[in-house]
């Protein structure tokens, strides 16, 4: 690796990078200069504020230069270090950098301490005395800095590796829930299709192009989990004609649609369940005069979908085949919980005798890209 | 009698069109072809007035079939229903003046209905006698027919056929003697493709079609609605009313 890559790679996060690293040590060492000029000013001494500043401002640019250094070198050791390494290698190096941040501030200020003569050594001497404490703290500071900075990053990664993966699970949550939708539906279908083909040969066959094109549908769609109202509407009237079919003049539908939401947004195969719930267990008991309702509408910002059918009631007699039940419905409960989370909600009650109303209501948003004009125009 | 030509890589659909085209008793079955060589060969041959052609063929797909028949400039092409299972073609397909495109499984009402398309348009090249059947369509700068997709078919629509048209914001709702489709399309630009003599906008979002117009009548409140032949009432606007006193003035 490169110095410079190396340089780039241990810039981050940006506080350690070496500008702001150094800049940050600069700023201290202004602070300290001026509540050092400040202490001796209430006392009445008077110090050449500039010297002052100076003296603290250099002070401090070598700990942050000596310090990135350290970051530099053995950041990736002090932030991995265990005891032995701390005792062996750190206490010495605290000493080592303690005396010889020292070392180069005095050579910096050979006039100070101002109108005492001593030599270098001396000088140090005084220095050491007034300051070694001060520079062992400032030392060990900066390291408990550089672990924290450490456990800070590995705290975000982990967060964000948290929330991807939590996303990435929704996801593949709802894939797995329209894979179970689609054959579902399918082979009740073909079954339907099945014994259509004993009493009724042509409309079996219009059975079978009705599939066909829903089939088309639905793989031209893909994986897509959002889609316009319009497309779901579209394959939900596919779907209704074929119940029809089915339950020949038994059932009268009923659909209602907004013509301002037909770019709104809804997941994919949200209805089809909750029709064939409505079906299976309300209106297939009926022998005539069956309604069923399909609403789509607004209301204070959101999307509101219902359908109400007429039949029996919630919870009568129970039946055999009541682990039929409900696996459509705790599908699209899921795949509404995933998308929306707290910001949708799924009702199931009796409205009236005899009647069953479906409620679902979600954020109202629409699409950015609609489906492009495909219409061509000719003779 | 209408002398058709099948041509499809599998018997059995071969034999399926085969049989739904016996209740159509001015049809003559001329041949059937499995591949697209066989077809070309076939076609040059019998001269047939229909072609009914799979797309996806051994050896070249249809519109290479097409293409290797029309490079003859005396040949007269056959008037083409497509069959396929693939919906991707249809604008090409709309493109080349196919009579209509069926996507498999097809009905036999829905092949009847492309059959009788078919008939109809043979009929009347047979009166104008020009080679490639009346006026040249260019002249006009109308739309005849209107191609989309609407709940997993294609749809080879003649606007003869619309009842009248809805606008639902950035939709529009095209309604049939029995069906209704939702097409993406605004209407402003919907009315610039219909010949002006045969719709009328009536309302900010509604075109009717002239010809299934049954009365014009006031209703009590003194508004103006237009009555379908079908029974169908559709609000007109004031802004609009002068428009249909001028076509009945016509």
């Amino acid at each position: 690796m490169s110095i410079v890559e190396k340089i780039r790679e241990r810039s981050s996060p940006l506080l350690m990078h070496p500008a702001i690293f150094v800049g940050g040590f600069i700023f201290l060492g202004m602070l300290f200069g001026l509540q050092n000029w400040i202490t001796e000013h209430t006392w009445g001494y008077k110090v050449n504020l500039f010297l002052l500043l100076r003296a603290w401002i250099v002070q401090y640019f070598i700990w942050g230069v000596i310090c990135w250094l350290i970051w530099f070198w053995l950041g990736r050791s002090i932030q991995n270090a265990g005891l032995p390494w701390i005792l062996t290698r750190l206490i010495p190096l605290s000493a080592l950098v303690s005396v010889g941040e020292e070392m180069v501030w005095v050579l910096c200020f050979p006039h100070l301490p101002l109108g005492m003569h001593m030599s270098y050594w001396q000088r140090l001497r005084f220095e050491l005395d007034g300051e070694i404490i001060d520079n062992f703290l400032i030392f060990w500071l900066v390291i408990v800095l550089f672990r924290g900075v450490d456990y800070y990053q590995r705290y975000r990664e982990k967060e964000g590796a948290a929330a991807q993966l939590s996303v990435q699970l929704a996801q593949a949550q709802i894939r797995a829930l329209r894979m179970q939708l689609n054959p579902h539906f399918l082979f009740n279908t073909m079954n339907s299709i099945s014994s259509m083909m004993r009493i009724d040969v042509p409309a079996a066959d219009i059975m079978l192009e009705q599939l066909s094109s829903l089939l088309r549908i639905t793989l031209e769609r893909g994986e897509t989990q959002l889609i316009s109202l319009s497309d779901e509407m579209e394959f939900m009237e596919m779907y209704l004609a074929l119940q029809d079919r089915r339950f020949a003049g038994r059932v009268r539908q009923e659909v209602r649609v907004d013509p301002a939401l037909h770019d709104a947004l809804i997941p994919a195969m949200l209805l089809q369940p909750i029709v064939e719930n409505a079906y299976a267990h309300g209106l297939s008991r009926l022998d005539r005069d069956g309604v069923l309702t399909v609403e789509v509408g607004r209301e204070r910002g959101r999307l509101k979908v219902t359908v109400l059918n007429t039949g029996v009631g919630l919870n009568p007699a129970p039946r055999k085949d009541v682990q039929s039940t409900g696996v459509g419905i705790a599908n699209v409960k899921n795949r509404l919980r995933l998308h929306y989370g707290a910001q949708q909600s799924f009702s199931m009650y009796e409205a009236g005798t005899h009647k069953v109303q479906v409620t679902i209501t979600f954020p109202l948003q629409f699409s950015v890209n609609p489906t492009p004009t495909l219409t061509g125009y000719g003779v | 009698m209408i002398n058709a030509v099948i041509a499809d890589d599998e018997v059995l659909a071969r034999h399926k069109l085969r049989q739904l085209l016996r209740e159509e008793t001015d049809f003559d079955i001329v041949g059937e072809s499995a591949t697209a060589a066989e077809t070309i060969d076939l076609v040059r041959l019998t001269k047939p007035d229909l072609l009914f052609l799979d797309i996806r063929m051994p050896g070249m797909d249809g519109f290479d079939i097409i293409g290797a028949l029309s490079a003859d400039a005396d040949f007269v092409l056959p008037r083409i229903i497509f069959t396929t299972a693939y919906d991707r073609y249809a604008i090409r397909a709309f493109e080349i003046h196919a009579v209509d495109y069926l996507l498999k499984p097809f009905t036999a009402e829905r092949l009847h209905s492309a059959v009788e398309r078919a008939r109809e348009q043979i009929q009347n090249s047979a009166q104008t006698t020009s080679p490639n059947g009346g006026p040249d369509p260019a002249d006009s700068p109308y739309t005849k027919r209107i191609v989309f997709k609407s709940r997993g078919r294609i749809l080879f629509l003649h606007v003869s056929d619309i009842r009248w048209i809805g606008a639902e914001e950035n939709y529009v709702r095209i309604s049939t003697e029995s069906e209704s489709h939702l097409l993406r399309e605004t209407m402003t630009r919907l009315e610039e493709k219909l010949d002006p003599q045969m719709f009328l906008r009536v309302h900010r979002s509604s075109i009717v079609n002239l010809q299934y117009v049954k009365e014009v009548r006031t209703e009590k409140d003194g508004e103006f609605a237009v009555l379908l032949a079908n029974g169908q009432k559709i609000a007109m606007s004031r802004s609009y009313r002068s428009r249909i006193q001028g076509w009945l003035q016509r």
